[in-house]
Order: structure tokens, then sequence, then C-alpha cells
């Protein structure tokens, strides 16, 4: 399951990151790592973006970009 | 001493601004990096007969070079040789602004850090123990709100104590290559150090041995830090050596192999 199909309120583990280059790297620097905790805060179902939370910060994201991130629903 | 120059590096929204506002009063300027819209904001103030200067890098996540920003921040504290660092982490997302910190400790510069906006982590119920932070990073740590002007003075005193420790245990001595040597670099050699665990240091250990051996690197940047980022795959730290080996046409040094 990839991040984008996690319902709002929902919390998930990220188990991989399939993001390259500068975005990929954006992301693992704001801490998306295998084995962080994300919520699912909000999510625009047919246009972007989606809010997460994670390591207590909030941060939003495109749906192509959170479906690049592999992850299992707590 | 008299002149010492500051960078001041943070995360986005970590406070840079306010914090480099407080210290320096109106007497910043702005200015852009060279060939880039970034802009650059300078300021001085004066403490105990030192003119101090800073210098505001671009907030960025890290120190990669994905983005112009990062490359400036990262240009400058490689090139420009900033006496201190002064590093503004935002108290309230601490975990995320330390992936920053831990970068610059890596590089080597004497680091000050300022934890800012400590009103709002103590509002969202964290407790942070700044002596514990400071002994574990190796560097001063100063609890700030930038916002109510707190801490600008305690700031001041780290970034002067931070200068006269570094002037103290600068290895290169009388030795070292007039005008090749960042004086910020490999001064502190053991102070702190991440374990990237055995299977990555298997790696990055020989790959830093090497570095620190070979005087054509040693002498100009910190050996741990170009080893992992040769390890990243990272490209300008590719092309920083490859431009190093074709320059180079160094007196009796000769490569063992």
């Amino acid at each position: 399951m990839t991040l984008n199909n996690i319902k709002p309120g929902c919390e998930c583990l990220i188990k991989e990151v399939n993001l390259t280059g500068s975005t990929g790297q954006r992301l693992m620097d704001m801490g998306f790592m295998p084995g962080t905790k994300v919520k699912v805060v909000r999510n625009a179902p047919l246009v972007d973006p989606i809010d997460l939370l994670l390591r207590g910060f909030h941060v939003s994201i495109r749906h192509h970009e959170a479906e690049g991130m592999e992850v299992e629903e707590l | 001493m008299n002149e010492i120059t500051v960078a001041v590096a943070g995360q986005p929204n970590s406070g840079k601004s306010t914090i480099f506002n407080m210290l320096t009063g109106s007497r910043q300027h702005v200015a852009n990096y060279p060939g880039v819209t970034v802009e650059k904001k300078t300021g001085r103030y004066r403490y105990q007969g030192n003119t101090v200067t800073l210098v505001d890098l671009p907030g960025t996540y890290s120190l990669t070079s994905y983005s112009k920003e990062e490359r400036i921040a990262r240009d400058y504290l490689l090139h420009e040789k900033p006496t201190v660092v002064l590093d503004i982490v935002d108290a309230a997302n601490l975990e995320r602004n330390l992936y920053l910190t831990f970068q610059l400790e890596e590089m080597g510069i004497p680091l000050v850090i300022a934890l800012n906006m400590m009103d709002v982590a103590k509002d969202r119920g964290f407790a942070i123990d700044a002596h514990k932070l400071s002994e574990l990073l190796g560097a001063a740590v100063i609890p700030t709100v930038g916002k109510k002007h707190k801490g600008g003075n305690e700031i001041k005193e780290a970034i002067l104590r931070a200068c006269q420790n570094a002037h103290s245990q600068t290895p290169y001595g009388e030795t070292r290559e007039a005008g090749s040597v960042s004086p910020g670099i490999s001064r502190k050699k053991d102070s702190f150090r991440i374990d990237y665990g055995a299977e990555l240091e298997s790696v990055l250990m020989p790959l830093e041995e090497r570095l620190l051996n070979d005087p054509k690197f040693s002498f100009r940047y910190p050996a741990r830090w170009l080893a992992v980022k040769l390890m990243e795959n990272d490209n300008e730290a590719r092309r920083l050596v490859k431009e190093i080996e074709e320059n180079y046409h160094g007196d009796g040094y000769s490569n063992p192999r």
C-alpha cells in the first residue's frame, strides 16, 4: 500500500521511500524515512495536496509523491 | 582576536532572521550571493572589543547539492571559512532540525546552537535538556526566544568562547601551507562523530582514511564529511574531488601505489 491510499485520520509506518532525485532527497531530509510514523490529516481527493503529520510537524505533499512511499497501515 | 565571521545556518522557519536581527540590531544589509538571486544578508555587532560579522545563509533542510540554496550554504561553509557557525534550531521541531545540525557538525566547523522558539516548545509540552544536548553534540546550546529578544547576550558570549576554543585547538600550527588551509576545518577531530553502523562504516572508514592521508584533500576539506558525501554519490563532492585530482601539481608528493 502507498501513502496516498491512507484515509484521513489514519496512521501508517513508512516501509520504503521509492523516490529519487531532489524530491526524494528533500523528503528524506525532512524525515520521511523507513520506520517513520505518519498521520494523514487531510486529503484533497482529486487534487493535491495531502496534509501529513510526522515527527511533530505538518507537511503537505503531492499525491504522486505520496504514491512513491510504501507504507503499512497502523 | 578582533574580526570574527559567523555564518548563521538553520532550516527554513527556524527563526534565523529573527535571531540575526536580534543580534545585529538594524545594522544589517542585503546583497546577493554571486550568480544567483538568493539574498545574502550580512550584519555586524561589537562584543567585548571584537567585531563580529554575521552572514545569514539560506534556510535549508540539509546540505546536499540538490537545490541552489543548499549549494550556496554549503559552498559558503566550505570555501569562505567562517570562524563559527551559529545553527538556529527550532526547539518545537527538534528532531527534524537536528538533521541539519548533524551535517554541520560533520563539516567540522565550530558550532554554537541556538535552541530557538523555546516558548513554543514549552507550550507543546516539550522539556528539552539543553545541557545534555550540549554534551551530546559537543557544542554550546543556548535556549532562545528570538521574538522576545531572549538569549542574545548568551549567544554572543558562546560565539566568543567557541572562537577562543577553536584558536587554542588549531592542530596545524606553523606547519600548515599558507593560504591553502581552512582554519575552520578538521579542528574538532573527536568531539562529535556519527556512527553509521558496521555496514556503512566498512566503506566509510577506509575512504576517510585515504582522504586524511592524502594532502591534496586533508588540507582542504574535512575528511569525514567528504567521505560521507562521496558515499552518497553527491555530484558536487565528486566534482570537487575530480577538480582537485586534475589540478594538483604538488611537489614532493607521490602516490605510493
